[in-house]
């Protein structure tokens, strides 16, 4: 029986070829929307780890998050490090970790931190970061550098960079006077964490001393770094601080008080809550996606049976030859459903192909815009749900040519 | 006895009333029923073959009377026991010749049963058509409609149903070629196990025959 089918389907290859295609097309639509949905949720969910809040100027907490962790979008204004410090006096907190952040290097962002930041900030659940060479700075002229950056730029422990004023979108000047050596390589995160470069806050300070309103003012080179106090080198504003609480029952509290903090518009941001507030505005996008996808293949499988149909009529002759020969309306009727589940299937292998294509050309994309570096599974488990109702569908639409099949008489075309 | 007919008569949806001749068919006999086009020869091959309803009398073939058959008993008679040749060709294009011939059987383990080695039988029957072995994976549209033909026999004939009907299969040749079809036929035509039921409307092809009944006089 499988024999005939394919041959009877390899002579009505292009009418066939074209509904796989659109079903094909469909679940492709539908499962890439879904797959790289749950990706970024994920690679988002992951990219920060252990970081309770996420202290800032008052603005959005969205914006807080994706600029700080995400390194999307720019701060549009600093906290003073007097802030940092009242908060890092707190007996609730385990750790404080400030950032700066505003400068790149060849396109990557350049976060300007404390060495605390390798012990503390985390990934995947839990993960703590690891050099895959060299270690964390420990003077003001060293760097740690992500994995995607050593690995872009050919860059390796002892490897010395300069760092340009502004990010990448910017015109850049560089702080062509001043030199970081790199002193260690981060092991692959699969997120963002992967495309910084790291200086040590100090550093980064030093090297705004000669700038002034974004304007190069002297020469470092004409400086006595010597001379230079411990309170010259502390940075006046930071762009944010993450914070680990060290009881996760008074993350509330704290970021009440943290609100009413009373000498800054300040606010601590949890960025599960904001990922969420995130996620719920991209779910309605993904849901009109969704639905559309699903519209489309139903339009599929309608197009599948008006295909069967209609083909019943051109195979008059075929069926009737099956008949007199001694084949049953049964034997009929499950050929025509046979060809649906093939058509099916094949559609759904292609689908599986192309996804994982789609998905693969994703991961790239993702990695390039968002930093974030998702795993997909081969099929997970609610992609096999969705084959399998589609599979079904298609199975169940099939059965209104199948009983055409089955109640029609043989002599209705002997001749 | 292969096939009795007794008192058959059939009513058109508009009406029309056709009472057939009685038929009576033995082993090794070829009968050629005769009459003109709408005279209800079709009608009397499908009657036969079990694809219209028995409206009026009786037909008992391979012992088994029509009437108190199900549908898909009278399936399983036709599968068993007729090999069809139709007025038009209805060879499945997109099968090849050999694949073509196989339908015969395959619908059929009592037929399938009859034939030990089914390349064998196949290249046995077209080469006593008078078709080469080397058609065999030739598609059938490759053919011409004389090949054709012969292929649409070899299939009728392939697992010697008891019975084999034939409708009008010489009405597309021209009389060399339709001369030459008949002597292949009674050729592969195994008189020791099978009958054939023709049906046409020219009467000149009477000396293949046993029998010619006349459907439109009943005469014989």
């Amino acid at each position: 029986m499988f024999k005939l089918l394919i041959k009877s389907v390899r002579s009505r290859l292009l009418p066939v070829s074209l509904v796989i295609i659109t079903l094909m097309a469909s679940m492709v639509l539908l499962l890439s929307i879904e797959r790289i949905q749950k990706a970024t949720e994920t690679g988002f969910n992951q990219s920060i780890s252990g970081v309770d809040a996420i202290i800032g100027p008052r603005s959005s907490s969205l914006e807080l998050v994706l600029y700080t962790v995400f390194h999307l979008g720019r701060p549009t204004n600093n906290i003073t490090m007097k802030t940092i410090d009242d908060i890092r006096q707190r007996k609730d907190i385990e750790y404080l970790v400030p950032i700066a952040l505003g400068d790149s290097h060849r396109g990557f962002r350049v976060i300007a931190t404390e060495q605390d930041y390798f012990k503390y900030i985390k990934y995947s659940s839990d993960k703590s970061l690891s050099f895959s060479a060299g270690q964390a700075f420990n003077d003001i002229s060293g760097t740690v550098i992500g994995a995607d950056v050593a690995k872009k730029l050919n860059y390796q422990v002892g490897t010395k960079i300069h760092i340009s004023h502004g990010s990448s979108q910017t015109v850049a000047k560089k702080h062509d006077d001043f030199s970081f050596e790199v002193t260690g390589v981060l092991e692959k995160t699969g997120t963002p964490i992967d495309q910084a470069v790291f200086v040590d806050l100090k550093g980064y300070e030093l090297i705004h001393l000669g700038w002034q309103s974004g304007t190069k003012i002297f020469n470092l080179k004409q400086l006595d770094f010597s001379t230079l106090s411990q309170e010259e080198l502390t940075p006046k504003t930071v762009t944010a601080a993450f914070v680990g609480l060290k009881s996760k029952l008074t993350l509330f509290r704290f970021a009440a008080d943290v609100k009413k903090y009373p000498n800054e518009a300040i606010s601590a941001v949890i960025p599960g809550i904001a990922l969420s507030e995130l996620w719920s505005m991209v779910g309605i996008v993904d849901q009109g996606f969704e639905l559309l996808s699903w519209i489309i293949i139903i339009i599929s499988l309608i197009a599948m049976v008006s295909l069967i149909i209609s083909s019943i009529d051109n195979r008059k002759r075929e069926m009737t030859i099956y008949r007199a020969n001694g084949a049953t309306p049964m034997y009929l009727s499950t050929l025509v459903i046979l060809e649906a589940v093939f058509i099916g299937l094949t559609a759904i292998i292609g689908a599986i192909i192309f996804v994982t294509l789609v998905t693969y050309l994703a991961t790239e994309q993702l990695n390039l815009i968002l930093g974030i570096t998702p795993e997909f599974d081969w099929i997970s488990w609610d992609e096999a749900k969705i084959f399998a109702i589609i599979l079904i569908a298609g199975i169940l639409s099939s059965l209104v040519p199948a009983i055409i099949v089955f109640k029609k008489n043989l002599h209705h075309t002997l001749s | 006895m292969i096939l009795t007919t007794k008192d058959l008569r059939y009513t058109y949806q508009n009406g029309k009333i056709i009472h057939f001749p009685d038929i009576e068919l033995d082993v090794g006999k070829k009968v050629l029923i005769v009459g003109y086009s709408g005279s209800g020869k079709t009608t009397l091959l499908n009657l036969i073959a079990g694809a219209l309803k028995l409206q009026k009398g009786e037909i008992t073939l391979a012992g088994k009377k029509y009437a108190a058959l199900s549908s898909s008993q009278l399936d399983k008679i036709r599968a068993d026991n007729i090999g069809y040749i139709f007025q038009t060709l209805n060879l499945i294009p997109f099968l090849s010749v050999m694949e073509n011939i196989e339908l015969g059987v395959r619908f059929s383990k009592n037929r399938r049963s009859n034939v030990s080695d089914l390349t064998q039988e196949i290249v046995r029957l077209l080469t006593s058509l008078g078709l080469s072995k080397k058609v065999l994976d030739t598609s059938v549209n490759q053919l011409s409609i004389g090949q054709q033909q012969r292929v649409a026999v070899a299939r009728a004939l392939l697992g010697q149903p008891a019975l084999v009907l034939a409708d009008e299969p010489t009405s597309a040749l021209d009389r060399e070629s339709a001369n030459n079809f008949l002597n292949e036929l009674s050729s592969t035509f195994d008189t020791s196990k099978q009958a054939l039921l023709m049906v046409s409307h020219d009467l000149s092809l009477a000396p293949y025959f046993d029998q010619v009944i006349d459907i439109t006089n009943k005469n014989v």
